[in-house]
């Protein structure tokens, strides 16, 4: 079994600095820090909150970076080779993790790490997905060209979203009587483009044709 | 309302446009040559296509004035239009005739509306004329593409498939997107429950309806 996890130098003063902090601390951190990791390009802290862990956990901006970057790295390199979270556990102890925050790893890990797995599964590279579909059936009675028409046409709604239209915005951390008690509100607002297609019975049932063709192809991957 | 409204029906609706009328007061004098001629630039307007030499030749070619050419021309636009409105099953080519010949028409030209109308050019004529109706686009292109993702920046071992779509649209819009597969299969059955209800529409009675 490969090691995930190489013990190079920035790893060993992680995981000195990671040794250090008070368990309870550390299980909110990873939790928060496993929630944002398929988020691409987000920062898990505000700049504000950035400076109260500082405080809370006494680390230096530097140190609290390294701290973060390697959590989120190993929670990365756990997601991308999909190991079990016992083989997590003993990689991390390998590396001279203690074996508390180990276990907090692979705890972590088999709660919430079959989820990541998807969401990142399902993260796309095309520059739009197809979110939403819905669709009308209309009886065309007329037009200005033509009275008496009677023609079935049916309105097919492809509703559109953009791959990097998400937007997260989070308030900001709000301390309480334990010394680091993260609390964050997350809104969603999506951008969604809609594509209307008009059909008639004819060019329905050739579209359903090659829609049939495809199903076709995936079938035979499976 | 005369008392045979009820069984006639002009094809142009309750009361003669003034088009009409006009044209058939201006038909004295008008060869059959220079009627063709002029029917024949009409349809072409139709058509959708530019016929302003063509107008410009004929009105050099004749004697009589234009401001009556352009009642003559006006009232063939009505008479084609009005016609081709109405689909053939409701309106018969002697019904047509028996119209024309109550604004006292000639019977030559009478025939050559007739061979507008009913002829093989009606059902372009047809076409060319529903295309300045409102209408949302129809999908012109539709091109596809079947992708398995075997390994991502994220995961080394993905094995998603999903499907990429491409749409050309008749107002020129281009769309490229990504179906996942639970969204195609949605796709799919909606589709085929729209072409369902689409099947059991038209066998209702609402459509045997004849008018």
């Amino acid at each position: 079994m490969t090691s995930i996890i190489k013990e190079t130098q920035s790893i060993k003063e992680a995981v000195t600095f990671i040794n250090a902090i008070d368990v309870n601390k550390f299980s909110r951190l990873i939790s928060r820090i496993i929630q944002k990791l398929h988020l691409k390009g987000e920062r898990t802290f505000s700049e504000d909150e950035e400076q109260k862990l500082q405080t809370a956990l006494s680390l230096d901006k530097q140190a609290l970076d390294l701290v973060l970057e390697t959590t989120a790295f190993i929670l990365e390199q756990a997601v991308y080779h999909n190991v079990k979270p016992v083989a997590l556990q003993q990689q991390l102890e390998a590396v001279h993790l203690n074996p508390d925050k180990a276990e907090m790893f692979s705890q972590t890990w088999a709660a919430t790490g079959p989820e990541l797995v998807e969401k990142l599964k399902n993260n796309i590279f095309a520059p739009k997905k197809l979110e939403y579909v819905g669709w009308q059936l209309n009886l065309q009675m007329a037009q200005s060209s033509q009275a008496r028409l009677k023609s079935p046409s049916a309105v097919l709604q492809l509703g559109l979203r953009k791959e990097d239209s998400e937007e997260f915005i989070q308030s900001g951390l709000e301390p309480s009587a334990c010394s680091v008690c993260l609390s964050t509100k997350q809104s969603k607002t999506l951008v969604q483009e809609n594509v209307f297609a008009d059909f008639n019975h004819q060019e329905l049932l050739e579209f359903y044709n090659k829609l049939e063709v495809v199903q076709g192809q995936l079938d035979s991957l499976t | 309302m005369s008392s045979s409204h009820a069984k006639d029906f002009s094809f142009w609706g309750g009361r003669i446009p003034p088009e009409i009328e006009s044209m058939s007061k201006n038909l004295k004098d008008v060869d059959q040559e220079l009627f063709r001629k002029l029917m024949k630039a009409v349809v072409s307007s139709l058509e959708g296509k530019d016929c302003v030499s063509l107008m410009k030749s004929i009105a050099e070619s004749t004697t009589i004035p234009q401001d009556r050419l352009g009642h003559i021309v006006a009232g063939m636009h009505r008479v084609l239009s009005e016609a081709i409105r109405i689909p053939p099953s409701s309106l018969k080519q002697e019904a047509f005739k028996e119209n024309l010949r109550e604004l006292r028409i000639p019977e030559d030209f009478i025939s050559d509306f007739s061979s507008v109308v009913f002829g093989n050019r009606r059902s372009a004529l047809e076409t060319a004329t529903s295309t300045n109706d409102p209408h949302l686009p129809a999908l012109q292109d539709f091109k596809w593409r079947v992708d398995v993702a075997i390994s991502t920046s994220s995961l080394s071992r993905a094995l998603r498939s999903s499907v990429l779509m491409q749409m050309k649209l008749s107002d020129g819009s281009f769309h490229c997107f990504e179906v996942p597969l639970s969204k195609f299969q949605e796709l799919r059955y909606n589709t085929a429950l729209i072409l369902k209800e689409m099947n059991d529409l038209e066998k209702r009675s609402i459509l045997q309806i004849q008018d």
